[in-house]
């Protein structure tokens, strides 16, 4: 397993993410069914879905957390299944209702995270200096992340994600519990990592933030994926709202109902 | 506080009543602990004052001389382990219920203080305590009782003064992380060292003789823990001159401790609203060392293997339950050779080394609990399996071997006083240690399972307990049978079995160490997102 080099351009063509037919079944209750999804390389894709769509699922079995029922699911040309080493190195993961090590403080974890990658310790310190410069964690801050505040953790398991600067970042709602100015932040760094070549997946259910930031949406409900492409075709000359609602099912206010508020 | 706190103490008192009434009313369960917490009072008292009289009607000052100071220091203790007992069953006056109020804080000490001798512990305390009055009266007459009557007023005052202390100072400290940890670290400390207590006290008792108890019955009289109870015994022997002395020794002690309670209940009244201002407040200490060193300790490998072990090491002291967990099996290390020493003449010794051995390894019987779903971490960054066996056995190992070390010098040189048996003992406990890591170390793959939050300290296990500890208690037994060719060996090879045993023990522990860490290994490459599953609580 190697460090790959800082971002290589990335090959034209080829899927960053491609998932075939993946189906989840807890217990009896059908959570991903079929979810087949084409993510090209230099994208920024949003996975928009209600809460209980099943996006976690469907994000966990992609990145190798969780075994899919049936399906595959490659990254970057590896299959998950088949080849983990491969696959794994070139991804960088931020779970959602997951926790880290969080008995580390922010620079033991992403030292820790950066040895587990088989990176060489003093391209560990440097970079995990930088990042913690820049997301305003503190290099010196012995907090364990355990104490630290829910905006500090996602931005602590963001750092983490990026620290082998990976070629496709699977990020599971990054920006729950994130503050304006540090959404900002994680903005930028997201907007100038996918001009650099690199492919951000991320789940959301915050539709102002994916309209603003995507290239491509896919939208689930009840573990079925509804649409997907680029953010312009779905969209139409219509509102991102009014389609999500049309599709996921939820009803507008007509004006008839509730008349007496 | 002497006038003007007394004129505001009654609304304390009939608050406390009141909330004690209404707690009860059309509460059929609680009425029925009411009850039963009445009787165990009763109990108590009766047993209490019948003991406390019983050398006055043996008219034995001597008995008297140890009883008191022990028994009083006792009471103390108890009422000091109380509220951490049942801390949160009674907060019928929670100080922070009172942070809005325009109270004076000698009005609120007072308040509450009185309200807390309003009560059955309290009175049963003082019921109790009656008997060593009788026993003053029958042997140094009216002076003597008279000052003993003070005496227990005294020591009661303390009782109180230190549990509301304890009380306030916990409502405080339970409110960060950090003392909830300590908290969880201390009750498994308690708990592992009662038995172990016991059987060390029973056997000091047997081998004590007289007079080393009553020079410490002495010391204990002069402490602020026994001088309360004791006053009464002094003046009967003609000691009147050390009444005002440990009178005022107690005194002190309640005032530090009143002292003390005022200062913790201000920030008890406060915490209510600033608990958790300061989460992810800085705490940095600049000494330009990177991340990598900060992880990992200087002479530690820069690798996977290195950060894993790292990693893991932390964890074993940062994580409570890993951590009350080695403390147990240190004090149980300890204690079991050690006891049975006191108990039998040594002979048994060695036997329960062993048992040690096997039971160190049950620590990691469920190794993927501990952290929970922050094993993704390691799935994420695909660690192979064996890799992560080895670096979790490792860091285990790095606190167990010491640990076992301490067992063979303590099973040799003080249980069973044969200091050239000590490498052989080391060697065997080495083996059961080998053979138990290569029975637990595959059940923790194969039988993981979720254990609760850890930010409540008080949590408990959610159900199943038995049938989820089954495979760890097998693998214990199984660690004894595995590892009694080594034991055997001990006993049939006599005088070379001291030259033989160590490197003997350490090859078959290592061995089968080996064996069972690779069957883990490859178990865990197959089963890891299981192992994920299963250990995420839902």
């Amino acid at each position: 397993m190697s460090i790959p080099a800082q971002r290589p351009p990335s090959e034209g063509g080829t899927a960053a993410m491609s998932l075939r037919g993946l189906v989840k079944r807890f217990d009896s209750r059908l959570a991903v069914s079929e979810v087949s999804l084409e993510v090209p390389a230099g994208s920024f894709y949003g996975l928009l879905g209600p809460n209980g769509a099943g996006k976690t699922t469907t994000l966990s079995m992609a990145v190798g957390l969780l075994r899919p029922d049936a399906g595959q699911a490659v990254l970057l040309g590896y299959d998950v299944w088949q080849s983990p080493a491969e696959a794994k190195s070139l991804v960088g993961v931020l779970p959602d209702g997951v926790r880290m090590f969080d008995r580390l403080s922010g620079p033991e974890l992403l030292a820790y995270h950066g040895l587990l990658r088989a990176m060489p310790a003093d391209v560990v310190d440097q970079r995990a200096r930088d990042l913690l410069d820049v997301l305003e964690l503190g290099v010196d801050n012995r907090t364990l992340v355990v104490d630290y505040s829910a905006g500090m953790k996602k931005k602590i398991g963001l750092a983490c994600a990026l620290l082998h600067a990976p070629r496709l970042l699977v990020l599971d709602e990054p920006f729950e519990a994130v503050d304006p100015v540090s959404a900002a932040l994680i903005r930028d760094i997201l907007q100038r990592y996918v001009a650099g070549g690199g492919t951000v997946v991320f789940s959301s259910h915050v539709l102002e933030v994916v309209e603003r930031l995507c290239s491509h949406v896919a939208i689930m409900s009840d573990g079925v994926l509804r649409m997907h492409g680029p953010l312009a075709e779905i969209r139409g000359d219509r509102s991102l709202q009014d389609v999500f609602v049309q599709v996921v099912g939820g009803r507008v206010a007509t004006g008839s109902e509730l008349a007496w508020l | 506080m002497a006038l003007t706190p007394a004129l505001s103490i009654g609304p304390f008192v009939r608050l406390k009543l009141r909330i004690s009434r209404n707690g009860l009313r059309g509460r059929p369960a609680r009425i029925v602990m009411f009850v039963l917490g009445a009787v165990a009072a009763g109990f108590l008292a009766i047993f209490g004052y019948a003991a406390f009289a019983t050398p006055g009607l043996l008219d034995s000052a001597r008995s008297a001389e140890v009883l008191f100071p022990f028994g009083g220091a006792l009471l103390v203790f108890g009422w000091f382990l109380m509220p951490l007992l049942f801390f949160g069953v009674d907060d019928s006056l929670d100080p922070a219920q009172f942070a809005l109020l325009p109270l004076p804080r000698r009005t609120l000490l007072a308040g509450l203080g009185v309200a807390a001798l309003i009560g059955l512990p309290a009175l049963a305390t003082l019921a109790a305590t009656a008997g060593m009055v009788d026993t003053s009266a029958r042997l140094g007459g009216p002076g003597a009782a008279l000052a003993q009557l003070l005496g227990i007023i005294c020591g009661l005052l303390l009782c109180v003064a230190v549990s509301r202390a304890v009380t306030s100072a916990f409502a405080t400290a339970l409110r960060s992380r950090r003392a909830r940890d300590l908290a969880t670290v201390l009750l498994a400390v308690v708990a592992a060292s009662l038995g172990p207590a016991q059987l060390l006290l029973l056997g000091l008792l047997d081998q004590a003789d007289w007079r080393s108890v009553q020079l410490i019955a002495e010391v204990v009289g002069w402490t602020p823990f026994g001088a309360a109870w004791t006053v009464g015994l002094d003046v009967a022997g003609g000691r009147a001159w050390a009444v005002p002395i440990k009178v005022v020794i107690v005194l002190v002690a309640v005032g530090g401790l009143l002292w003390w309670w005022s200062r913790t209940l201000e920030r008890a009244m406060a915490g209510a609203a600033t608990a958790g201002s300061r989460r992810g407040s800085a705490v940095t200490r600049a000494d330009g060392r990177g991340p990598v060193d900060q992880l990992l300790f200087r002479w530690w490998p820069r690798s996977r293997f290195g950060a894993l072990m790292a990693r893991e090491t932390r964890y074993w002291w940062r994580e409570t339950r890993r951590r009350a967990a080695l403390i147990t099996l240190g004090v149980a290390g300890v204690f079991l050779p050690l006891s049975t020493a006191f108990g039998s003449g040594g002979s048994g010794g060695r036997g329960l080394a062993v048992l040690v051995g096997a039971i160190a390894p049950i620590g990691l019987a469920n190794q993927f609990g501990y952290e929970g779903s922050a094993y993704a971490t390691n799935l994420a960054t695909g660690i192979p399996g064996r890799l992560e066996v080895h670096s979790r056995a490792a860091a285990h190992a790095l606190f167990t071997l010491p640990m076992l070390l301490l067992v063979a010098l303590v099973t040799g040189l003080l249980a069973g006083g044969r200091p050239e048996s000590v490498p052989a003992t080391f060697g065997m406990l080495v083996a059961t240690y080998g053979v138990g890591l290569a029975l637990v170390l595959p059940v923790s793959v194969r039988a993981a399972y979720a254990l609760p939050d850890p930010s409540t300290p008080f949590a408990l296990s959610s159900g199943g307990g038995l049938g989820k500890a089954l495979p760890s208690l097998g693998a214990m037994v199984g660690a004894i049978v595995g590892s009694l060719p080594v034991v055997l060996a001990g006993y049939l090879l006599g005088p070379a079995w001291l030259w033989l045993g160590l490197p003997a023990g350490l090859a078959y522990g290592l061995a089968a160490y080996l064996v069972g860490a690779h069957l883990a290994g490859g178990l865990l490459d197959r089963r890891m997102p299981e192992v994920l599953a299963a250990v995420s609580a839902r």
